[in-house]
């Protein structure tokens, strides 16, 4: 195996939002260091310029269509790289905004903090263009390295420390199980680029892949792999928990994308059912126990695990038209999880307490964060005329092409088990009355993330056209993958999935 | 303009809560002129739209249709035939009096206004889309909204307050009192309705997506999909594809008729919603599902209708007797009225079965009629409760004293209920009666004896709310006296009475609406109007003119009614 490994400058083109966000960072720790007087809130604007020009550099690409792939097409920039990119770069610059206020908690490092964080999301950006199995895993565990400092920054709270070791030992063993299954499949197959891989039904190869699978379920949380997630979202410091209850998501779906339609593309008869399965596993056992929480971030954990397995169906549809809405479907997620993340935050801030008891008579307090919060659990639950529902009713209609009537099923009902808990939440905040009245105060940054979110689920929700339109053109790459006979509608499967 | 009358209809609720938003609470007038205003323009617009109505056109007018999404096949297609008018009107009316019924709620004025707003644009919504995702869209979104309106503005039911605890000892939270007695709590009438509304509403929505991928159109318009997608004589489960769809579909919907087994979220909904929620609730919303029956699986699934309605006809016979039953025995004032409702609904259920075209004109008239008088008379036991905060009909009684107007109109919405000559009502029971006759005469029997039970419970519910000794503890009691107090009243019994003794545009409408659709699933073409069945003053007399061209070219459709004429 041979790469080229002669690069132009013209090439280089190619990875100029990393390059310049590289850079940038390290003028963002730099600016920390050799100014100590610093307020941390000057640092974290600052890196939200830097997002917001890589940002802009994005959508250049995206409107010039600028494409191509390097390095021996370990990295690829196609639109949806370039999708999943503007996801992670905005979903950060959201997350840093959420978490001004926060910081003040930190004793130590705070600069540092944002320097984490934009290197977690230079990490997650390479995820996105990553297709071939090397920088698939030097940009997983780039990415996780970050993460693994950020969920135990609280250096005091015991929570926080139990959160980040329990995220290192599991996150590492995924590393191994990672590295073990591309050494399988690469002894296999003799190829690492996704798109050159001609697999072979061998008991190695599959072993090897589902050894993959389990690594990128552990990072995507996805029932059987999500031992982790309840006790870290709740340890983490809150902005942390937004943050990998969003950004890392939308980067393994990148990869899973990639993974299962570029390389795994002939298998797909057997991925499907290993789809459907962890995708009916995961929703009805998020959905299920988070009817028992009575912490909010947890809650929000195992919402995320069921709203993971509502991801899946569209990639267990396996067409064009899941991919589209698997982008549609966590960009709604993105705009409704970060919206609850940042009201979660705000009133912890005000109240010291993350406990849904505590958000009693919300409406009295603030009818602001209660109006806000109402909307953003309404939309996780895919209610109209808010993003979630288009995103769910997208899904469902890419799998009901497919045939998926077992997977739709479960998925229908669990919209339901969802609507409960996520009332249970309502009903504190609107019909029961506050112990304490006194009103609750909401920063200026946080509002704008707030403001966001309402306009993204809003928008989105109501006139969802453009951004169809968007993620339609963002995977037009599988426009081969077996499609549904649109003309002639085949004979009922039995119901088997 | 006027071509979009629909977009104003339902838009101008919408607006009217996006402009509360930005309003104070401390100004409680805006915010009541603002819901004011905004029904307004929608109740003369729905009224507008009612007399605007072409019923010798018929088929859908005022079509607006903008294209939504092009790779999902969505379009937000708005039109309204003979069977959307008068409950977009009904829905109208119910809305703007019960801006009026709530006039007196102080806390959160506001967000009871955003949220009645919301539920009632959404309701129009469902009567006007011709795009089955719109139609659910509008469906679930005027679910939602009950759940803060009851949560918020309800009343627990009379046990509920009584469950003290001497010790001290959570009794509300232990297990026994969520399964024996949290019944009685607003929290769970609330949670009890958004899910189990939401649990079927899902089932419709998986016929609904079976509908898109087997007809394989790639599109939720209801107008292409009635006349393009072949669903019949699909293998599937053992049965028909069709058959499976039509119960998904049938089910789905009828949970908020409410249908007799799935009724129980209605009444525990009612007694704890407040009065102009009850209103909406019970007039329009039940509607819902009646109406999404009739767009969904009449228009598109004619032929399996035609098999499998009988399962209507059975279940309605337990709806009206079992309703009827319990609202007898019921000692609360909305169980006897919701349950009332319930019970009602199954006249609908029977005209609907029968599949005739006056039945199921009957079915639709009844629809509009029952908004009336139900909304009327939630309206009024709203009133008392305010009044007494009580709604245990025993120790309730001679009201009469106190509030003359609101017992001569609650007897007026009694009589209306009853189905009184002189209101729609009575012309809405006859033509179910006559109509199903031929085919289920025994439901008819029952349909008629239930009437009675209407009678028995209602003039019941009367004497003990009314009539008799009076309690002291009421002496503070007042009559509704204030303009805004009566204007809804006189509002609904005007449109009752109105139409019951001038029913022949609201019959034309209607029959223009039911005509091609009964012809589409019998087969069976309607008798020519002639100039002298509708006492021939002024309309066109050419027979057939309404006929639609479906049953000249179909032969079995001439078939079918020449053999009948030989019987």
């Amino acid at each position: 195996m041979t790469f080229d490994l002669t690069i132009s400058v013209a090439d280089l083109l190619l990875l100029l939002p990393e390059i310049f966000l590289t850079c940038w960072l390290c003028v963002v720790l730099i600016v920390d260091f050799s100014c100590p007087r610093l307020p941390h809130t000057r640092l974290a604007f600052l890196s939200v310029i830097g997002l917001a020009a890589t940002m802009a550099c994005l959508a250049w690409f995206d409107v010039a269509h600028v494409s191509g792939s390097l390095f021996g097409n370990m990295f690829v920039l196609d639109r949806m790289a370039i999708f999943f990119k503007m996801f992670v770069v905005g979903s950060t610059a959201l997350v840093i905004l959420a978490s001004m206020q926060y910081v003040d908690r930190f004793t130590l490092f705070r600069g540092e903090y944002y320097f984490l964080v934009v290197m977690s999301a230079l990490g997650m950006m390479f995820m996105a263009s990553a297709n071939d199995m090397l920088s698939l895993f030097v940009s997983i565990e780039f990415s996780t390295l970050g993460f693994y400092i950020l969920v135990g920054y609280l250096r005091e709270d015991l929570t926080s420390n139990e959160a980040g070791l329990k995220f290192f030992v599991l996150g590492v063993f995924a590393a191994g199980l990672l590295a073990y299954g591309i050494s399988l499949v690469y002894g296999e197959t003799g190829k690492l680029v996704f798109s050159e891989m001609t697999p072979t039904h061998t008991t190695g190869a599959m072993i090897g892949f589902l050894l993959i699978f389990a690594a990128l379920g552990f990072k995507i949380g996805a029932v059987p792999f999500h031992s982790w997630i309840p006790d870290t979202y709740h340890g983490a410091p809150t902005p942390v928990t937004a943050f990998l209850s969003i950004a890392p998501k939308g980067a393994a779906f990148a990869i899973l994308i990639r993974l299962f339609f570029v390389a795994l593309a002939s298998f797909k008869p057997i991925w499907v059912l290993l789809l459907v399965a962890v995708s009916i596993l995961s929703m009805t056992y998020g959905n299920i126990v988070a009817i028992a929480q009575r912490n909010i971030k947890r809650l929000l954990a195992y919402s995320g695990i069921a709203q993971i397995g509502n991801v899946l169906i569209g990639l267990a549809a396996g067409t064009k038209m899941g991919s589209d809405a698997i982008l549609f479907y966590l960009l709604t997620y993105l705009f409704a999880n970060i919206g609850a993340f940042a009201v979660v935050i705000a009133v912890a801030q005000a109240i010291g307490s993350e406990e849904i008891d505590d958000y009693s008579g919300l409406n009295r307090r603030s009818p602001f964060l209660a109006f806000a919060m109402l909307l953003f659990l309404l939309s996780l639950a895919g209610v109209p005329p808010l993003a979630g529902f288009i995103g769910k009713l997208y899904i469902f209609i890419a799998a009901v092409k497919e045939g998926l009537y077992t997977l739709i099923t479960v998925g229908l009902i669990n919209i339901v088990i969802s609507m409960y808990y996520y009332l249970v939440v309502v009903k504190k905040m609107y019909i029961n009355e506050p112990t304490d009245p006194s009103p609750v105060s909401v920063s200026g940054p946080m509002k704008a993330v707030v403001y966001i979110g309402l306009a993204g689920t809003l928008v989105i929700g109501i006139y969802p056209q453009p951004v169809i339109e968007w993620v339609v053109d963002a995977t037009l790459m599988f426009s081969n993958m077996v499609g549904p006979s649109a003309v002639v509608a085949p004979p009922l499967p039995p119901f088997g999935g | 303009m006027v071509e979009y009358i629909l977009l104003y209809i339902l838009f101008a609720p919408f607006a009217g809560a996006l402009a509360l938003i930005f309003v104070s609470n401390r100004q409680p007038m805006l915010v009541r002129g603002i819901a004011v205003a905004s029904t307004f323009v929608c109740l003369v617009a729905a009224m507008y739209l009612f007399y605007a109505y072409d019923p010798v056109k018929g088929g859908f007018q005022f079509v607006q249709k903008f294209q939504w999404s092009k790779e999902l096949g969505i379009a937000l297609h708005l039109g309204v035939d003979g069977i959307g008018t008068p409950l977009v009107l009904a829905s109208a009316v119910l809305l703007f009096t019960g801006v009026f019924v709530s006039w007196h709620i102080t806390d959160r004025t506001k967000e009871f206004y955003i949220w009645l707003l919301i539920l009632a644009a959404a309701t129009i919504g469902v009567f006007m889309s011709l795009d089955l995702f719109f139609l659910y869209f509008f469906y679930e979104m005027s679910v939602i909204p009950m759940y803060l309106l009851l949560g918020m503005w309800g009343s627990h039911t009379k046990k509920y307050l009584e469950m003290t605890d001497p010790e001290g000892v959570k009794l509300r939270d232990s297990v026994g009192f969520i399964f024996n007695f949290g019944a009685n709590s607003k929290e769970y009438a609330a949670m009890k309705l958004v899910l189990f509304l939401s649990a079927f509403a899902v089932m419709a929505l998986m016929g609904i997506l079976l509908i898109y991928k087997y007809s394989g159109l790639n599109t939720f318009d209801i107008l292409v999909l009635r006349e393009q997608a072949n669903l019949m004589n699909i293998p599937a489960l053992g049965t028909t594809l069709d058959k499976i769809i039509w119960i998904l579909v049938f089910f789905g919907f009828a949970s908020i008729a409410p249908i007799w087994p799935l009724h129980s979220w209605s009444p525990v909904g009612h007694a704890a919603a407040p009065a102009a929620t009850s209103m909406l609730h019970a007039g329009v919303l039940m509607k819902l599902g009646h109406f999404s029956i009739i767009r969904v699986a009449f228009e598109i699934l004619p032929d399996t209708t035609r098999e499998l309605m009988p399962i209507a006809a059975v279940l309605c016979v337990f709806s009206i007797v079992y309703g009827g039953l319990v609202a007898f025995y019921a000692k609360d004032t909305k169980y006897v009225i919701g349950y009332s409702s319930s019970s009602h609904m199954g006249y609908v259920f029977l005209g609907m079965a029968a599949l005739n075209y006056i039945s199921l004109s009957g079915a639709v008239i009844y629809m509009f009629a029952h908004a009336m008088a139900t909304g009327m008379l939630f309206a009024m036991a709203g009133w008392v409760y305010d009044q007494t905060h009580t709604r245990d009909l025993p120790s309730l009684g001679g009201l009469s004293n106190k509030m003359p107007f609101i017992a001569g109109c609650f007897v007026v919405g009694c009589m209306a209920s009853i189905g009184m000559p002189g209101t729609v009502n009575f012309i809405a029971e006859v033509m179910i009666i006559v109509g199903s006759w031929n085919k289920y005469p025994l439901q008819v029997i029952v349909a008629v004896l239930g009437i009675v039970l209407t009678m028995a419970y209602l003039f019941n519910m009367m004497r003990a709310v009314f009539y008799g000794p009076m309690s002291q503890k009421y002496s503070h009691t007042r009559d509704a006296v204030a303009t805004v107090d009566r204007l809804p009243l006189l509002v609904m019994i005007a449109v009752s009475v109105g139409f019951g003794i001038f029913p022949m545009q609201l019959y034309d409408v209607v029959r223009s609406g039911v005509d091609p659709l009964v012809a589409k699933i019998t087969y069976v073409a309607p008798v020519a109007r002639t100039g002298d069945e509708t006492g021939g003053i002024g309309r066109d007399p050419a027979p057939g003119a309404d006929r639609p061209p479906l049953l000249a070219t179909h032969p079995r459709a001439l078939t079918s009614y020449a053999s009948r004429g030989h019987e």
